[in-house]
């Protein structure tokens, strides 16, 4: 008899994670793991590498050890379901466009090279844009945006995606109190419809209040797990108490004496 | 026969090859440049036109003629590794993006000089009129030259239909492209090669030299109209035909002229009329949006001292002297007559025996400013913790500054006070 209980894959898996810039590594040995339908917060430090973690997961930046695994599959072969709200200044907002196209753009996954998007296509960004209360902005020019509208419509844009998982990096920096509410709220309702959403988070105040799974980062993994059981005082001492000043020093060396992060993985001169 | 008749009657096929030519290579180059512009990468297209030299003469060499197909073919090869030549430099070493251009440019470019001397030197008859490469030869476009250009233009103009929302999005965000799963470097390899391509065939017209100029003043021109991108990129297409077909018609009319630079001088033009006359983004635009601030602002602040020598004598209705008001805001007498003659013009004041009143607009004008002022220094004090005596500078900007909605947003928030922190009485309408 077959008494393999039938467990749903993990949304995220992530296995001996290492990333390093310019050979000094930011991020040493990750290895966790987020089940489906949570609301997750990466949290950590300035410079703790939240932001390296979640572009690294997603393959924009070159792994130095390690993989990743979305739904039990490597990422590229599940990029349709898995959507992206990057940070608000990794973009010239003096781009010549409205918001409608830039929240179209989420649509162009689903659309595959050479097509354009169409009226359905167009439906469903306003619909996105009405989700997070941007709908009277649809025509405004993206240069005329409040840092707080900038980040909704990369929200509305990541959400007309109609992904799985959402990676989203401070989708909260400048947005007001209010709005950041209903952007909870939102993501709340989607977590619920079994989507996973993992937000890069700063507010250690509000962190127990959002999220029902939690990441603490500082360069290597503190802690990782429901709420409950990561949110306590000595872990969060761990992540925020200074410094491995022997870690960074050694990641310097590493860098200095242009070492390889793994045996085999000698870097390839000129 | 007039020449300006003779000339777009397009009887003559010498006038028509270079004139449709001039405009197929100026067009296709502005809409790929429109690329290069919005990707922050123009000094590509100088790289990339330095190198195609030694391709060039490379093709020459191993077909032994002039044959568009080979020179181009070979053209577009070392282009290419130009620009393989940068990424390389710029991943391996610390050298940055704009350096590695400088440096492969230079080296691309001297290999090519080499080379041509090289076969001028070598006594081939063939060889005359491969210079053309080094300052363009539009004015004397032929039948073949017409169809390889035309074919390439084509390439270029359906890549682009095609790939329209593609090429848009990796300009704007690249990562996000990346992270949706579109094939992000096979896109880039596609609008590498149709820059290549742009720059393959443009510089027959205008030089190595002059060739970032075609690729990228368009775009940058067009910019300066519009927020919207397909007609940036159709006005840069405008841009560039109308530059291709005024440098044939002037080297037509002159025939000492040479088509090429005049076709750059042209675009030149035209940017620059772009940068100091467009609307909104344009020099004088933003000089006189500051004019009118600026006249904003002398024009309340005078409404706003005659409010407050109503106050003084608690009757709106009185009349006042310029003396009077210069008291409250000594802007000096010259100035002063000029503001009060503007404001008599719009119908804010009126005057009799050199004495100055409002009228009813005029009056809830200045009401309007007073009590902004007033709201906006209750405003920093209750919310901002900022000293009473710190805050009626910034209230004295804010108050020509706010829109109505954010008006009514800070009466609200202030629960409609009576009173500002000097005690003064906010008046409402």
């Amino acid at each position: 008899m077959n008494t393999i209980q039938q467990t749903p894959p993990p949304a995220l898996e992530v296995h001996d994670l290492t990333v390093a810039f310019d050979r000094k590594p930011v991020l040493w040995n990750i290895d966790l793991t987020i089940p489906q339908g949570k609301l997750a917060g990466v949290m950590g430090p300035n410079g703790a590498g939240k932001s390296t973690l979640i572009k690294a997961v997603m393959g924009l930046l070159p792994l130095s050890s390690g993989f990743v695994k979305i739904f039990d599959q490597p990422i590229d072969a599940v990029r349709g379901r898995i959507s992206y709200v990057p940070q608000r200044e990794s973009v010239d907002w003096d781009f010549p466009a409205s918001v409608l196209d830039v929240v179209l753009m989420g649509r162009y996954g689903k659309l595959g090279l050479f097509k354009r998007p169409g009226k359905t296509d167009r439906e469903k960004a306003k619909e996105c844009l009405h989700q997070v209360g941007m709908e009277a902005f649809a025509n405004r020019q993206i240069s005329q945006l409040s840092g707080g509208q900038q980040q909704r419509t990369f929200l509305a844009r990541a959400l007309a995606q109609e992904a799985d998982v959402y990676f989203m990096d401070e989708p909260f920096a400048g947005v007001d109190a209010a709005t950041e509410k209903a952007i909870i709220q939102l993501l709340t309702t989607m977590t619920e419809a079994r989507k996973t959403v993992i937000v890069v988070h700063h507010d250690l105040q509000t962190a127990q209040q959002y999220f029902d799974w939690l990441i603490l980062l500082n360069t290597r993994l503190v802690a990782h797990g429901p709420v409950e059981t990561a949110f306590t005082q000595q872990n969060l001492q761990d992540t925020y108490g200074g410094k491995l000043t022997l870690l960074s020093d050694v990641g310097d060396l590493i860098r200095r004496e242009n070492f390889p992060n793994r045996e085999g993985t000698i870097p390839k001169m000129i | 026969m007039n020449p300006l008749i003779q000339f777009f009657s397009f009887q003559d096929p010498n006038i028509r090859f270079v004139v449709i030519g001039a405009i197929l290579l100026t067009a296709s180059s502005a809409i790929v440049g429109s690329f290069t512009f919005l990707n922050k990468k123009s000094l590509i297209g100088d790289a990339i036109a330095h190198a195609v030299l030694p391709g060039v003469c490379l093709g020459f060499l191993l077909s032994g003629t002039k044959n568009p197909v080979f020179l181009i073919g070979g053209a577009f090869i070392t282009g290419w590794l130009s620009l393989v030549a940068v990424e390389f430099v710029v991943s391996r070493t610390r050298i940055k993006e704009d350096t590695a251009i400088g440096l492969v440019l230079s080296v691309f470019f001297g290999i090519g000089i080499l080379m041509l001397t090289v076969i001028q030197k070598s006594g081939n008859a063939a060889q005359s009129g491969l210079d053309n490469f080094l300052f363009g030869k539009a004015a004397a476009l032929v039948g073949d030259d017409l169809i390889a250009f035309g074919a390439v233009a084509a390439i270029l103009l359906v890549t682009v239909f095609l790939l329209f929302k593609e090429f848009t999005l990796l300009a704007f965000d690249k990562d996000y492209a990346r992270a949706i799963g579109l094939p992000v470097r096979w896109i880039s390899v596609t609008l590498t090669s149709l820059i290549v391509l742009a720059v393959v065939i443009g510089i027959q017209a205008v030089g190595v030299v002059l060739m970032a100029a075609i690729l990228i003043t368009p775009a940058a021109a067009a910019r300066f109209w519009t927020d919207k991108i397909r007609v940036m990129i159709m006005l840069a297409c405008v841009f560039g035909a109308l530059s291709g077909l005024s440098g044939a018609y002037i080297s037509f009319v002159a025939p000492a002229m040479p088509t090429g630079p005049w076709i750059v001088i042209v675009i030149s033009t035209i940017a620059f009329i772009s940068f100091f006359f467009a609307p909104r983004r344009g020099v004088v635009s933003r000089v006189m949006r500051q004019r009118t601030i600026r006249r904003t602002i002398h024009d309340e602040n005078i409404l706003k001292a005659l409010y407050h020598l109503g106050e003084d004598c608690k009757d709106f209705t009185e009349r006042h002297t310029a003396e009077e008001i210069l008291r409250k805001r000594n802007i000096g007498s010259d100035h002063l007559e000029r503001v009060l003659m503007r404001l008599k013009r719009q119908g804010y004041l009126t005057t009799a025996n050199g004495r100055w009143q409002f009228t009813e607009e005029g009056k809830v004008r200045a009401q309007r400013v007073v009590k902004i002022h007033r709201l906006w220094e209750l405003y920093l004090t209750t919310h901002l913790n900022i000293a009473p005596d710190h805050v009626h500078d910034d209230a004295d900007t804010i108050e020509h500054l706010l829109t109505p909605e954010l008006e009514a947003e800070l009466e609200k928030l202030l629960d409609y006070p009576r009173e500002d922190p000097h005690r003064a009485e906010i008046p409402y309408p």
